[in-house]
């Protein structure tokens, strides 16, 4: 039945509205700043410059080595995320005792605030008083206390490795979901024809699995690429620039050397690659490539 | 229709037919994996929560003492007594986020009824452009955002903070919530417009109530998002009391020294909140997450 709908639009207005405000107008201003100099302001003594703030950026050493540092990041963090996460995916598509605690586990990484658990993380790496060093000294493997996060490049390996504990449990859930959609009837079929399970998963799981491994590949790519954060409060991009990522470089660009002009451009060319991956991937997927 | 195929998954989804390969008994190895990973997912946690429980030299010996001996609540104690900004932080972002899960579930859901549930040109574009916008790095709004709050009176007011919240999590709400929404049989909403009922009402005594698993699922997670956020949190309220949780706790006290008795407390009593939802309510988050995703 067709519902005659002059309200439809209407009822769009108010989240509309939140939108334009919070999202639209400033990354409209914030593309414009980018091209700008010496102004914080699109409406106030706006002084265009061309294409300068970028040209300044691409022969800034420490722009580049923000940039290499997020690609890093993320093209290690997200295939070993991708491997864990449909691991923990198979493990919650089956029925079993203790379930739920298991759910739990995998949600509650996910749901910690990144911020907080960077923290933690610290914590346990900490040189001094860090139970990581103290445990492995117990167990006799190291003379010396390791300092993780002062040095190169053990902080970004530890950064790493707190990026994949925490989210290849939301690679888990988004790739659960894709198991789901997988009818019993074909693992019944294959179990009549005597497959092991090893070729099931093969020949079964993963075909069917391709277009939520892509999504959750494509989601956790936007989101590895602007990790800020995780950097902030683990190592402060430290030690030297050296675990400094594109959006923490630009946070600081605003923030500490005021000058928003450049902040914003290196932020735009952040979107660009992140945009150019999607395309990318969103091609992919609607071709069914992959 | 979903990338996925079929609907949004709701409750008792997972129920497989009897015959099923992923009925099969699960063997011993199984079980180790799924302790390992309970293990490995609680163990940081864990650790924050028995180094909160410990005396201030205990914390700081070396070699690390494993076990809080003695075990006291002195480090929580201490935030009440010395600094109590500590839980105005968390009384903050309980603030910010209890209002901002109001807002979106109110403006995304009026959105979500009209994208998901009536007929008119267009609406999928507009479904597709708020998702984009949505895809845009939230360190993309700092500069911007932080000049027009700036000129509007908006830094350090719950109202400014609630606002940029709602403005992030606002897509992503009206995303899921029109998934859910579409799971309504029209049927219903057919019989009652024959009954002369105009939408608005029909969205507030039909949709709402019987996607109400779906507002839940959706609430908590614009909850939760709200609670962790950071960069926004971090620019838009400057002032020391109007901090929340995740930036007062990171920011505390200064640049140099790391107090981990008050931080590791001041985290816990942050977490909680999350390992209870997380806890509690793992079958609508689960159910939410998907519904967002699958699509």
């Amino acid at each position: 039945m067709k519902h005659a709908n002059r309200a439809g639009p209407s009822f769009l207005a108010p989240a509309l509205l939140i939108i334009a405000f919070v999202l639209l107008f400033p990354i409209f201003q914030t593309i414009v700043l980018s091209f700008g100099s010496n102004s914080t302001s699109i409406f106030i003594g706006y002084e265009y410059a061309g294409l300068a703030n970028y040209q300044r950026l691409l022969n800034t050493p420490r722009f580049i080595t923000s940039l290499n540092n997020t690609i890093l990041f993320t093209a290690v963090t997200v295939p070993i995320e991708l491997l864990i996460g449909i691991g923990l995916a198979l493990v919650l598509d089956r029925n079993f005792r203790g379930k739920g605690l298991v759910r739990m586990a995998v949600l509650f990484p996910w749901a910690l605030p990144t911020a907080l658990n960077a923290l933690m993380w610290r914590w346990m790496f900490n040189t001094e008083f860090g139970l990581f060093n103290s445990m492995l000294s117990d167990m006799g493997l190291i003379a010396e206390r390791i300092n993780w996060l002062g040095a190169i490049p053990s902080a970004m390996h530890v950064m790493m490795f707190v990026s994949i504990w925490k989210t290849s449990s939301f690679m888990a859930l988004l790739l659960l979901a894709g198991l789901q959609t997988i009818p019993d009837d074909l693992y019944e079929a294959g179990s009549v024809d005597g497959t092991t399970r090893l070729s099931e998963f093969r020949f079964i799981t993963l075909p069917l699995l391709k277009p939520a491994i892509l999504v959750s590949v494509l989601l956790r790519t936007m989101d590895a690429m602007r990790a800020f954060e995780l950097p902030f409060n683990l190592t402060d991009g430290g030690p030297l620039t050296s675990t400094e990522t594109l959006s923490l470089y630009a946070y600081r660009a605003i923030f500490q050397y005021v000058n928003f002009n450049l902040g914003s451009s290196a932020i735009l060319i952040q979107f660009i690659i992140i945009m150019t991956i999607s395309v990318f991937y969103i091609l992919m997927i609607r071709r069914g490539d992959l | 229709m979903t990338l996925f195929g079929g609907a949004a998954p709701g409750p008792g989804s997972e129920q497989r037919g009897p015959r099923s390969s992923r009925r099969k008994p699960v063997s011993l190895g199984f079980y180790m994996v799924a302790a390992f990973t309970v293990v490995v997912s609680f163990f940081p946690t864990a650790w924050i929560f028995l180094t909160s429980i410990k005396t201030e030299a205990d914390i700081y010996a070396w070699p690390v003492q494993y076990l809080p001996d003695p075990a006291t609540l002195e480090n929580y104690l201490n935030i009440l007594r010395e600094t109590p900004e500590l839980l105005g932080y968390i009384l903050n972002s309980f603030i910010v986020a209890t209002t901002t899960t109001f807002v979106i579930l109110a403006c995304g859901g009026l959105a979500a009824y009209s994208l998901g549930r009536l007929t008119y040109r267009g609406r999928n574009l507009i479904l597709i452009l708020i998702l984009a916008v949505s895809m845009f790095p939230p360190l993309a709004l700092l500069p911007s955002l932080f000049n027009m709050f700036l000129e509007l009176r908006m830094i350090n007011t719950y109202s400014g903070l609630i606002i940029g919240h709602a403005g992030l999590y606002t897509p992503i709400a009206v995303w899921i919530l029109t998934n859910f929404f579409k799971t309504v049989p029209h049927e219903i909403e057919d019989a009652a417009r024959v009954d002369g009922a105009s939408s608005l009402r029909i969205f507030w005594s039909i949709i709402l109530p019987l996607s109400a698993p779906g507002l839940i699922s959706t609430g908590l997670i614009v909850f939760i998002f709200s609670w962790n956020e950071f960069p926004l949190s971090l620019v838009l309220m400057s002032d020391n009391f109007m901090r929340t949780a995740p930036v007062g706790i990171s920011l505390f006290p200064g640049e140099y020294s790391f107090p981990w008795e008050i931080i590791t407390a001041a985290t816990m009593l942050t977490i909680l909140p999350i390992l209870v939802i997380s806890g509690v309510f793992q079958d609508r988050l689960i159910g939410g997450l998907t519904a967002g995703s699958g699509k």
